[in-house]
């Protein structure tokens, strides 16, 4: 092996290593980040008024159904929220992870997104 | 020689998981397999519901072609007994997350009161699942008995299917922890159990929203 080779190896290692580092760290303040019971609880709390709102929302007799709608879908997208980043810990947890998980979340959503809008426009209606 | 160095780096100590398991990075490996999985499910989970969507209210388009007064969900769903077993699979989540805090704290009898508590609550929301389907079939609504009764029983059995084994996960848990095989330092463990199971929670979120509550016309 030469010297040039050697030297190559050794800094690449150098660059695992940095890398192992900041991740370890990362991971070290996001232990110390993690909520506690009493907001878990809170969290919970908030979740079920969701929850019943929705419920009620959902029993509205009202002609404007696409403001039923868009209210409900507001409320489970918040709800969602809520248990993704206090829950999950994507709001304390590994940037990376959080992005492996809203890359999954994303591609389904336009897939099915487009999914639906040509096959509701075009196969169905014939 | 090169390769020993970076085995032997940092890495999953750090995460709580086993000490024998190192990772380049400081990323567990086990915990990126479970948001890998997690993302691969939203993918899975997202085909039913649209498919959901897609046949809404098409029923006599297909295979009610026909039937006078045809089983629509107007007709079969209990909304207040959907609520509570919604409520209960809601307050699962809280539970599995005590569960973590209590095993990150090293305090194993309360890890295992929530262990035994999110089970149960699943358990009851299958429960209710179990009963809300016999009463749908009761009332004549069958896998093939029109659009409506295949995408529902699909998209919500499917579901059902992931918190039973979900259930099954934790009481494997428990059962660790109550053989003492489930030391504070493989708290990753109960982490990974209660991604999966908060990512069937905000599945159940949606699903509740889009099948249950969304009006029908």
């Amino acid at each position: 092996m030469t010297d040039t080779e050697t030297s190559t190896d050794l800094e690449r290692l150098d660059r695992v290593g940095e890398i192992a580092t900041a991740g370890e760290h990362q991971i070290e303040e996001m232990a110390h980040a993690h909520p506690g019971p009493r907001q878990y609880v809170l969290i919970a709390i908030v979740l079920c008024t969701l929850t019943g709102f929705e419920i009620a929302v959902s029993y509205l007799d009202t002609r404007h159904t696409n403001i039923v709608i868009f209210v409900l879908a507001t409320m489970a997208a918040l709800k969602f929220f809520l248990v993704c980043a206090w829950y999950m810990h994507m709001k304390m947890d590994l940037a990376f992870f959080r992005r492996l998980f809203v890359m999954g979340m994303l591609l389904a959503t336009a897939v099915y997104g487009i999914l639906l809008l040509f096959m509701s426009s075009t196969v169905l209606k014939r | 020689m090169a390769q020993a160095v970076v085995t032997a780096g940092p890495g999953e100590l750090a995460h709580g998981g086993d000490p024998e398991h190192y990772t380049n990075t400081g990323v567990s490996n086990a915990k990126l397999a479970i948001w890998l999985f997690l993302s691969s499910e939203a993918l899975f989970f997202g085909a039913f519901i649209s498919t959901y969507f897609l046949y809404r209210g098409r029923d006599a388009q297909y295979l009610n072609k026909g039937v006078q007064n045809p089983l629509t969900p107007d007709r079969l769903f209990n909304i207040p007994f959907t609520s509570i077993t919604s409520f209960v699979l809601l307050m699962s989540s809280l539970t599995m997350v005590l569960a973590l805090a209590a095993i990150q704290r090293g305090d194993h009898r309360r890890l295992r009161i929530w262990l035994l508590a999110t089970a149960l609550f699943g358990l009851t929301f299958v429960g209710g699942q179990v009963f809300e389907f016999t009463e749908f079939y009761r009332h004549g609504l069958h896998l093939s008995t029109n659009m409506f009764g295949t995408t529902f029983y699909v998209l919500t059995g499917l579901h059902g299917a992931h918190v039973t084994m979900g259930i099954i996960w934790l009481l494997i848990l428990w059962g660790r922890s109550m053989g003492d095989r489930l030391p504070t330092e493989k708290h990753e463990a109960v982490e990974i159990a209660g991604l999966y199971w908060h990512f069937v929670d905000i599945v159940w979120i949606f699903i509740f929203t889009a099948v249950y509550l969304i009006p029908q016309h």
